[in-house]
């Protein structure tokens, strides 16, 4: 049997995408960037910090609404290496994504890591600290990634 | 559960491959049904009730079951269609024990299969991301090409994947080196399973490290490939099993269980608390289990193990997890030689998921491997030569959060 493409042009109507996932936790993370503070929630039982913060503890199952500011300093966690862009060309400056434990949460935060020379010297536990856009509006992209802070 | 199960059979449709262009769904389940039948002396007529599934979406048809029932004998009969994403073939497996373990069935087959050639994968998992995606655009992320959003996805599945490499291999304290090691080993094992999609006789690390870099330290040789391919079980409770007497070459279900823990790898919207490759939920599930099945050192009364690794890094880190080995030890017991066919903890024979991957059928593949091992009828050269009394298959699906655990053995549980 021969190989067929078919083309089939249709539109989607993205407009039904206008909810939001827990919402009050991206809400208050995103009001928290926009004054360069990284905003999370505690569980008031065992004591768990979320970032970015949900309205009830997973691992309680009971509600919570103790916001409180964390650390702008970490331990990276995991990472991983983009050595092509999404085109699948290879660029100079390969783009690593990271997830970071900021001192005294409980949950990773996910970001673009900078401040290396060789991506191979990247170790987990490396101790990394918050960017920040010069201008913040209140979005995600006000974090603009974890700088390593050791060599 | 009250009563002993047995797996009496498992068939095959044939060898997996990537594409069957020849054939559609209904086509490809029944020579699995067929074959499962066919090595019994049990009719078409006597399976009492089904449990199917497949990956939902990935397939491009949601309720496969409505048009396959037919054709795998379902019609006027029970049929339970379960879909749990990557562990889907072990849920249905589950779901057909407790059907017969319940006692409100003897007989029960259970089905797995996926025709990925028909649909496509990524617009599945596009299907099951995007509405988090656009949830997320109401947040102003960097929008910014491949620095933004969708650098965040680093490739795919193997891009969440990658971040639960990097946390295993820096705990483990191994390399990349181990990862193609570990991935040249199952697909020479599957060179020699006849049904193995990627078979590659003789393959070595050099081979693997010779593959480009997906997202880093995955390469494209660590990865699983998409296969077209169906397994067909049959269950029968302890009874009925002696009834037929059909008590010799069987495999009898000795303990399972399943578990979630929070969904992991970057899942930024919902502040994810677990490290990926911790599998907190997998030593528990595998703990449970093992006291089910009367197990009290897994490392001595469990003789080999199929688990389910979507890429080759997961080879090592779940043996660790089910408590088959020390922590951090696999890299040091793959470099020994201890979890080839012949060694001393033979570790996916059948050449694993990383050399053949169905999607709804390979969880359940790994539970008839299982089955095949333990009666001894595992053909090919995959056989492993020494006595076997217990085997643990595992599972897992979801963003890593969900995992299942199952120990077949040689005798049932004295009830």
């Amino acid at each position: 049997m021969a190989q067929e493409t078919r083309i089939i042009e249709n539109t989607w109507d993205l407009t039904a995408y206008q909810w939001k996932i827990e919402s009050d936790a991206l809400d208050l993370f995103v009001k928290g960037l926009k004054d360069k503070k990284i905003l999370g929630r505690k569980c008031p039982q065992c004591g768990t910090v979320y970032v970015p913060g949900p309205t009830y503890c997973r691992k309680c199952f009971r509600d919570i609404d103790q916001v409180v500011e964390v650390s702008q300093e970490g331990t990276l966690d995991a990472f991983t290496v983009n050595l092509a862009d999404v085109k699948g060309t290879i660029v100079e400056h390969p783009y690593i994504t990271c997830t970071v434990k900021l001192d005294g949460t409980h949950s990773f935060l996910m970001g673009v890591l900078e401040g290396w020379t060789d991506w191979r010297s990247i170790k987990e536990g490396m101790r990394v600290k918050a960017v920040w856009k010069d201008v913040t509006q209140g979005a995600l992209a006000d974090l603009s990634h974890f700088q390593l802070t050791e060599k | 559960m009250k009563r002993n199960v047995a797996i009496i059979s498992v068939g095959y449709n044939g060898r997996f491959v990537s594409k069957r262009p020849d054939i559609n769904i209904p086509e490809l389940i029944q020579p699995a049904v067929d074959t499962a039948i066919g090595k019994t002396k049990l009719k078409h007529d006597q399976i009492e009730a089904y449990v199917v599934g497949n990956m939902h979406t990935f397939e491009g048809i949601n309720q496969p079951h409505l048009w396959a029932s037919d054709h795998f004998g379902g019609s006027k009969k029970p049929v339970m269609r379960v879909a749990t994403g990557g562990s889907t073939g072990a849920s249905v497996y589950q779901a057909a024990y407790y059907h017969v373990a319940s006692g409100m069935y003897d007989v029960v087959m259970a089905i797995g299969w996926e025709k990925h050639d028909e649909g496509d994968a990524q617009v599945g998992l596009m299907g099951i991301l995007l509405p988090e995606a656009f949830s997320l655009f109401n947040f102003g992320p960097d929008m910014s090409e491949d620095r933004g959003v969708a650098g965040l996805g680093g490739g795919g599945s193997t891009g969440g994947a990658a971040f639960q490499a990097m946390s295993y291999l820096t705990k483990a304290h191994a390399g990349i080196e181990h990862i193609d090691r570990v991935a040249a080993m199952m697909r020479s094992n599957a060179a020699k399973n006849p049904y193995a999609h990627l078979q590659q006789p003789g393959c070595t690390e050099a081979d693997i490290a010779k593959t480009p870099i997906i997202s880093y330290p995955l390469r494209y040789g660590h990865t699983c490939p998409t296969s077209c391919g169906a397994i067909a079980m049959i269950l029968v409770s302890e009874e009925k099993a002696k009834k037929f007497g059909i008590t010799d070459r069987v495999a009898w279900v000795k303990g399972l269980g399943s578990g979630a823990s929070d969904a992991t790898t970057g899942n930024i919207i919902e502040g994810q608390i677990t490290d990926p490759a911790e599998q907190y939920m997998c030593k528990v599930v595998a703990k449970k289990v093992y006291s089910m099945a009367g197990i009290k050192d897994p490392r001595k009364d469990i003789q080999v193990a199929e688990v389910y690794s979507g890429f080759s890094h997961q080879d090592l880190m779940w043996p660790e997890r089910l408590g088959l080995v020390d922590e951090g030890k696999s890299p040091e017991m793959l470099d020994k030689g201890a979890f080839a066919i012949d060694g001393e903890l033979p570790l996916n024979p059948s050449g694993g998921v990383t050399s053949t991957n169905a999607i709804g059928a390979s969880a359940m593949v790994r539970v008839g491997e299982a089955a095949l091992q333990v009666m001894g009828l595992a053909e090919g050269g995959h056989q492993v030569q020494r006595k076997i009394e217990n085997v643990v298959a595992h599972g897992w699906g979801g963003l890593f959060q969900f995992v299942t655990v199952t120990v077949l053995g040689r005798t049932p549980v004295k009830k």
